[in-house]
Order: structure tokens, then C-alpha cells, then sequence
């Protein structure tokens, strides 16, 4: 088993400091060129635009779902039972979506013919939205990518900070509103430690699915219309190292955003133990 | 908490609303998939399927491959689960019941591979696989789901596990039994939620999965479910929107029958891994 583990990322790392292209596949063997590829890669300003968007993607995508989600957590406290299952009966069938499905459904809400989407903004005078393409610019294709996502990790993040918030002593929350502490400050000092660690665990997952996504964005912006000028990463990887056949530059790639990924989720996690001890 | 009874019904209406906005997706797909085509394309929607009909349902089962290719993902899908329950059952109780060396570097590794976003690992295992020949077989994407679904399984194993005292397995070993005997006995009846929880959420990851499946399985008779699906749109501009949502219910549906069966063991599974871990 630590062999089925093992073999891939050693592969990996192989495969980025070799020429690996098609002819090498079919012969089964790459001619070492160093660090080559990572030259290449880095030298390619696609990469460099792409890497920007992706973190700009990631941080909205991230922020959002662990914003929401702490507040529907927090509403999930304040409901009455009924509701509280209703709302959780719902998040589940939410959770459970499959990507390609939910994928499928955006399309058919939003397109721009007769889209419920538009007809609803329009009803609800947010605009004008009759016939409005929501795929027209990069900036309103991965919005309408952020909005699938977000509501897909919604249900996640929201039942497991509910579950998190369940362990926050009441005597704690009682005390607190005895001293006359304003709910703000409650869920600061009080609340935040508790569910801290969730959050933090929360909080990395999020960042590693978010900046590594592929499904969402290449089905939904469509699989003739991802251009240079709305890759993500994964769409990126995928263009670069599966579709054009280099799979060393792909390699090469892929270990660039593994090291992205782990820098980005560490300082965060650290960033926020700092937080949680100055507080 | 003592909250008013007219800050109770504000939330209470925020709750329903947000309820009604997260699951009007779900709805809207299972609506259109029942209703006619002209209410589908008129520019006002209708919202509730008012005249039913089961015509979407016909024409998503009458498209090629519909069948070929749910069986394709059910074959994959069950022999992912089968085997990796198997190994990752032996796993867990070789890593939480005896010490071996190298146990540190193996738990860094399965975890190693669960941060590993699936980008990390197309280009390597779509090499190897094509260097045996495996690119557009089920087997191959098989064994490529195994890479992920082990650690996984592992891991949350391994976190019901933990749980289980050891006194237990001596107890039955006292009583004669052999030490097989006596995990069999003891710990399989006790790791049993476990194994079916975690057997469920491998069973859902693997049938969701697209980005391996769409790479791996180029031929139409051998791809699965949803790369089926994901190709249903195709390029024409008249989408046939009734048939597609009648496609994508039939593809959710075995995932939120499974899903709803055990949801709160995994959102257990999954939490008290991570916080112990």
C-alpha cells in the first residue's frame, strides 16, 4: 500500500526534470533535462496571469464559503427545531449534488434564452437581465463559477462549524451575557476558540479544493471556451500538460502548485494560531 | 439561549429563505425534468410541473451509451469500493493494534496524499497507465481511484478504530480464539458503522468523480456516467434542457439515496479524524 502511495508523487517528481512529450510515452522512456521545465514554466507569463487569478479566485471562493458558512452555522443555533431541520434536510441534498449534475443545472438557470435566473432578477427589478449572457467576460465566467462552488462547499462548512458550535459551553455564552458582553464580543472571545481548530481544518481543505479546481470551472465556462484569459490552475495543468502532451512540463506544473498550496494554507494556519493567541 | 419570540420568527424567516434559495437548484432541476417542453422554453417560467410527463426520462434513457456507460460506473465504482474497504480495513488494524517501523512515515504519507489535490496526481498516474496500457480501461481509472480512496479510507478507519479498547481483542484471544478469530469476532462487528460509512462515501466520490474518468476513458462505449453527462450539451445551440435534467436526476439519484443514509457519520467520520489526527 505505501507502494500505491508512494509511486505517483516519486513519478512526479521524475517526470518534471525529464523531456516526456508523446513520443517518449510511446517509448516508454524521457531523456533528462534538469530543471528545464520549471524554467519553461516560470518563464511563461500565461502562468504567472493565471497564478494571480487563481489566488484572487481562491481567496473570494474560500472567503465567502467560510463566511457564509459561519453565519448559517450561527442561524442554524438561533432557529427553532423545525427549521433547523428544514434548513439542514436541505444542505444535505445540497452536499450530496454531483459536480457534472449541479454543473448542468447552473447552465440551464442561467442561460441566457430563458434562464430562471434572469427572469427572476428581472421580477425582482435587480435590472434588466432579459436575454443577459452570464458568460460574456472572464471576470462573469468565474463569478458564475464562484457561485456554484461556494454552494456546493456550503453545506460542508456550515454542518460541521453547527456540529463545532454545539461544544461551546453554555455556562461560558451565560456568563458572558451576565457581564453584559455584546453578542459581537461573545463570539470572538468566547465562541472563536472553541471552534478555532475546526475552522483552521476548514478553512486548508477549502483552500487546497478551491485553488486545485478543475470540474466547475471547465464544464460550466465550457470546454471550447476556456481561453488564456480565464484559465485556473487545474485548467491550466490540464491544458498544458495533458492536451498539448507535455508531460513533463504538466509534471513540473503540478509540483508548482503542490508547493503553492502548501505555502498558502501554512501561513494561514499560522497566521491564525497567532491570532487565536493574542486574542 | 432565551431569544424573543419576535427574534425567533426573524431568524425562523431567514432560515426558510435561505432554505428556499440553496435548494431551488435541486428543485429546479427535478421540475424541468417533468415538465413539457413548452413550458420549459417559454420565457416565463412555470414553476411547478403542473401537466407531468415522463417523456424527459424516455428520451434521457433512449440516448446512446446511457446504459453502457451507468454500467461502466457501477463496475468501477463497486470493485473501488470492494478492494479498497478490504485494504484499508487491514491497514487500519495493522496501524492502530501493533507498532511496526516506518508506521510514522506511512500515516505522513497517507496524509501526504490526501492534501494532494487531484492535480497533483493526473499527469503521473496518466503515464504510468499508459506505459501498461491501461488509458481507456476501466481498470486503469480503477486503480486510479484506488490511489485516492485508500488514504482516504484509511484515515477515517482508522479514526473509529482508535476507539475500540485492546482489552477486547485480548479477551477473546483468552477464550481460545485465534488472533483472525478474534478481530473477526470482536472488532468487525464494532468497526462495521465504519466500514459502512466510509464504503458509502467512496462509493459517492467515485461515482461523482469527472477529471480522471473524462482523461483516462477517451471511448464513448467505455466512459462513465458523468462524462456522459458532461458531454450531453454538446455544441448545438437548441439544448434539449428537459432531457438533460432528467439525465442529471437520474445521475444524482443513487448518490442522494446513499448520501442521505449516512451523512451524519460521515460529517462525524471526517471531524473526529481531523480534530484527533
Amino acid at each position: 500500500m505505501g507502494a500505491i502511495l508512494g509511486y505517483p508523487i516519486y513519478n512526479l517528481v521524475r517526470l518534471s526534470l525529464q523531456r516526456y512529450g508523446l513520443f517518449e510515452l510511446i517509448q516508454h522512456h524521457g531523456a533528462y533535462v534538469g530543471l528545464h521545465n520549471f524554467g519553461s514554466v516560470l518563464h511563461d507569463p500565461i502562468f504567472w496571469h493565471t497564478l494571480v487569478r487563481t489566488i484572487v479566485f481562491t481567496v473570494v471562493n474560500v472567503g465567502l464559503t467560510m463566511v457564509i458558512g459561519i453565519l448559517v452555522a450561527l442561524l442554524l443555533v438561533r432557529v427553532s427545531a423545525w427549521v433547523r431541520i428544514l434548513i439542514t434536510a436541505g444542505l444535505v441534498l445540497v452536499w450530496s449534488m454531483p459536480p457534472v449534475v449541479a454543473v448542468q443545472v447552473w447552465n440551464w438557470m442561467t442561460n441566457s434564452q430563458n434562464g430562471v435566473v434572469n427572469y427572476v432578477l428581472t421580477e425582482l427589478h435587480v435590472g434588466n437581465f432579459f436575454q443577459h449572457n452570464w458568460y460574456v467576460t472572464p471576470f462573469s465566467q468565474l463569478s458564475m463559477v464562484t457561485t456554484l462552488i461556494v454552494w456546493g462547499a456550503l453545506p460542508f462548512v456550515a454542518i460541521t462549524v453547527y456540529a463545532a458550535l454545539s461544544q461551546v459551553p453554555h455556562e461560558l455564552v451565560e456568563a458572558a451575557e451576565i457581564d453584559g458582553a455584546r453578542s459581537w464580543r461573545i463570539f470572538r472571545d468566547v465562541t472563536m476558540p472553541v471552534i478555532m481548530p475546526v475552522l483552521l481544518i476548514l478553512t486548508s481543505l477549502s483552500i487546497i479544493w478551491d485553488f486545485g479546481v478543475f470540474t466547475q470551472p471547465y464544464l460550466l465556462i465550457g470546454q471550447g471556451h476556456v481561453v488564456p484569459g480565464n484559465y485556473l490552475m487545474g485548467i491550466y495543468l490540464f491544458e498544458e500538460g495533458y492536451v498539448k502532451t507535455d508531460f513533463g512540463r504538466g509534471a513540473a506544473i503540478s509540483i508548482l502548485m503542490l508547493l503553492i498550496v502548501a505555502v498558502l494554507s501554512v501561513v494561514y494556519v499560522r497566521r491564525m494560531i497567532r491570532m487565536s493567541e493574542a486574542t | 439561549m432565551r431569544v424573543g419570540n419576535a427574534r425567533r420568527a426573524m431568524w425562523n424567516t431567514v432560515g426558510i429563505v435561505f432554505f428556499v434559495v440553496t435548494v431551488f437548484p435541486v428543485f429546479w432541476m427535478i421540475s424541468t425534468a417533468f415538465k413539457p417542453d413548452d413550458q420549459i422554453n417559454s420565457v416565463t417560467p412555470t414553476w411547478f410541473p403542473t401537466h407531468p410527463t415522463l417523456q424527459h426520462m424516455r428520451d434521457a434513457l433512449a440516448r446512446p451509451y446511457f446504459w453502457t456507460d451507468v454500467k461502466n460506473s457501477l463496475i468501477v465504482v463497486l470493485v473501488t469500493v470492494a478492494i479498497a474497504m478490504v485494504l484499508a480495513f487491514f491497514s487500519a488494524i495493522a496501524l492502530s493494534k501493533y507498532r511496526f517501523t516506518g508506521a510514522k512515515v506511512f500515516i505522513v504519507l497517507v496524509i501526504g496524499v490526501q492534501m494532494l489535490p487531484a492535480a497533483g496526481l493526473i499527469i503521473p498516474l496518466y503515464v504510468v497507465l499508459a506505459r501498461y496500457h491501461e488509458v481507456n480501461a476501466l481498470t486503469g481509472v480503477i486503480l486510479v481511484y484506488l490511489t485516492v480512496a485508500l488514504p482516504f479510507s484509511l484515515w477515517t478507519l482508522r479514526g473509529f478504530m482508535i476507539g475500540i479498547p485492546k482489552d477486547l481483542e485480548e479477551a477473546a484471544m483468552v477464550d481460545g480464539s485465534t488472533r483472525l478469530g478474534a478481530f473477526v469476532k470482536i472488532l468487525l462487528p464494532l468497526v462495521a458503522p465504519g466500514l459502512v460509512a466510509t464504503s458509502v462515501f467512496v462509493f459517492i466520490t467515485t461515482w461523482n468523480e469527472y477529471i480522471f474518468a473524462r482523461i483516462l476513458l477517451n471511448d464513448q462505449a467505455k466512459q462513465t456516467i458523468t462524462v456522459w453527462l458532461s458531454y450531453f450539451l454538446g455544441t448545438s445551440r437548441n439544448t434539449d434542457w428537459g432531457a438533460l435534467m432528467a439525465a442529471s436526476t437520474l445521475t444524482a439519484i443513487p448518490v442522494v439515496i446513499f448520501f442521505l443514509l449516512v451523512q451524519r457519520k460521515i460529517a462525524f467520520g471526517l471531524t473526529s479524524g481531523a480534530v484527533r489526527g
